[in-house]
């Protein structure tokens, strides 16, 4: 937009240029899904899609099984997300602790989790775990979801909070706060700032890897897809919506983040520490 | 001076740094109730890290810190303590960004001097006008100049009412229109009768305020002295030499 607002006119030429070029990209791509999917001889059923998302019984509006299954993938992400905060702030402190043990038992949690796959974790917290703590399908879920995650947040917040100048802390301790005070109103506000991106990343991470509770029976936007498919044979159809509903719920989730970035801006990351 | 008149004992510090540097070298000194020391000399000659092992923020390899009868040992409750009594202005202001002035000054009365927002508000407003800065009180540190910060530093630290105050490099990081108001403040606290000890490079400041001169090189004392006696008339070849090149 700047560029058509202000600028010179050879600016202004090569803004123009710019969007014409964008435009040839877009078209492109739009002739070449247009002659795929002549090409594939799908009979496409899009009518027949409505009916999953929800339905209008006499004006009593009810919701179809996709969007039952966002409702319990919205849940299981939400939660895992509180779950794999608690987690990986708990790793992140774990690991920057004095004590040996500490460190150690974080470093194994990270390890252990980072170098074996997802699936494996769910499987084994649903079939091995879960007899023994005596748990749910859908907490079993929670859980391995909130574990995965927090290994990796658990990176991002201690990269944020090494990141800190050193005079923070300095600051702090002489002024006489302790350990829990000096994280609580000093160190951890700026380091959360500071990672929020990446932060962000994991959570859009989360709710995508959240599609694998679906091997465990649990009927979330995945699973609901699946058992559309299976009796519908509507395979791209479904497939697509699923999906166009996975985008919606992670680009509204950037749109939050972005949102708190700059409500969180009151102060900016830079002058941190001291010398700008 | 007895024992009682003393309020910092710091007796035979020893330190070397991981790289073999040593910073501290036996090194004793004892600092009056309401004097003012100022340590000076060549740069890496261990000032910083004797101010930073009085209140712990370095730990010495050897020798023991007593800060008003409270030695600073391992135990986490001494070394609490003793930071509550110390208050200390770093060269890079080390205020809290994210906070406003304000915040920076409640924060440690109300977290570690559990007084309640109303009265910690008290204060803080008090110490902004003592240090000249009250109408940037809901400013963020980032919109205030350099002297200003520094000012607001030292407010955040008196803020805890403490018994002495440390001043390390307090006005290096600074451009040299904004170091007149920096000491402007510090020579009212020393004029108020605050401990203070402090490490600087202004001599001028040095003179004025300084009750005793400390010039130490390699971790160790090289001449000490009352300010005049010390300025007037050196005894040591080093310290004449030293006085030379940087006045």
């Amino acid at each position: 937009m700047n560029a058509f607002s202000r600028g010179s006119a050879p600016l202004r030429k090569a803004a123009w240029i710019d969007y014409g070029r964008f435009l040839l990209l877009v078209g492109v791509a739009v002739w070449l899904l247009a002659l795929g999917t002549r090409g594939l001889g799908y009979p496409w059923q899009w009518y027949r899609v409505p009916p999953f998302l929800f339905s209008a019984d006499n004006g009593i509006w009810t919701a179809g099984p996709l969007l039952r299954g966002l409702a319990v993938t919205l849940q299981i992400s939400l939660l895992s997300l509180v779950g794999s905060l608690l987690f990986g702030l708990t790793a992140a402190l774990l690991r920057l602790s004095s004590s040996f043990s500490a460190r150690a038992l974080a470093r194994g949690y990270l390890e252990l989790i980072r170098n074996t796959p997802l699936l494996i974790q769910i499987f084994f917290v649903y079939f091995v775990l879960s007899p023994v703590l005596d748990i749910g399908a859908f907490a079993s879920a929670t859980l391995a979801l909130s574990l995965f995650e927090g290994a990796y947040a658990a990176e991002i917040l201690r990269a944020g909070i090494v990141s800190l100048h050193r005079g923070q802390w300095e600051a702090a301790h002489s002024l006489g706060l302790g350990t829990f005070d000096t994280y609580r109103h000093v160190i951890l506000p700026q380091a959360v700032r500071r990672v929020l991106p990446p932060l962000a990343g994991q959570a859009i991470s989360l709710v995508k890897d959240s599609a694998l509770v679906s091997t465990i029976a649990i009927y979330d936007l995945t699973m609901q897809g699946q058992k559309i498919v299976a009796e519908t044979f509507l395979a791209f159809e479904i497939w697509f919506t699923v999906a166009a509903i996975y985008l919606v719920m992670t680009f509204g989730l950037s749109f939050l983040v972005r949102g708190l970035e700059k409500r969180m801006n009151g102060a900016p990351l830079r002058g941190a520490g001291g010398f700008g | 001076m007895t024992a009682q008149a003393r309020i910092i004992e710091a007796t035979e510090l020893s330190k070397t740094f991981p790289g073999g540097v040593v910073a501290l070298d036996r090194f004793t000194l004892s600092v009056g109730r309401g004097e003012v020391v100022v340590v000076i000399g060549p740069s890496g000659s261990g000032k910083s890290t004797f101010l930073r092992c009085l209140n712990g923020l370095e730990e010495v390899d050897r020798g023991t810190v007593v800060i008003d009868g409270i030695p600073l040992d391992h135990h986490r409750k001494n070394r609490l303590l003793i930071r509550r009594e110390v208050g200390m202005v770093f060269q890079s202001f080390n205020l809290f960004p994210h906070m406003t002035v304000r915040e920076n000054i409640d924060l440690a009365q109300v977290r570690v001097r559990r007084k309640s927002r109303a009265e910690a508000a008290e204060t803080t407003m008090g110490l902004l006008r003592k240090v000249d800065i009250q109408e940037k009180a809901d400013r963020y540190p980032h919109e205030l100049s350099g002297g200003q910060q520094q000012r607001v530093a030292i407010a955040r630290a008196l803020a805890m009412n403490p018994k002495v105050m440390l001043f390390d490099e307090a006005t290096s990081a600074l451009d040299p229109e904004m170091i007149g108001e920096v000491l402007e403040v510090m020579r009212t606290l020393a004029a108020e009768g605050m401990t203070m000890v402090v490490v600087t490079h202004e001599m001028g400041f040095a003179r004025e305020a300084g009750d005793r001169i400390v010039f130490m090189e390699a971790g160790r004392i090289v001449e000490e002295g009352e300010t005049e006696r010390f300025f007037g008339s050196p005894r040591q070849e080093r310290t004449k030499v030293f006085l030379r090149q940087i006045l």
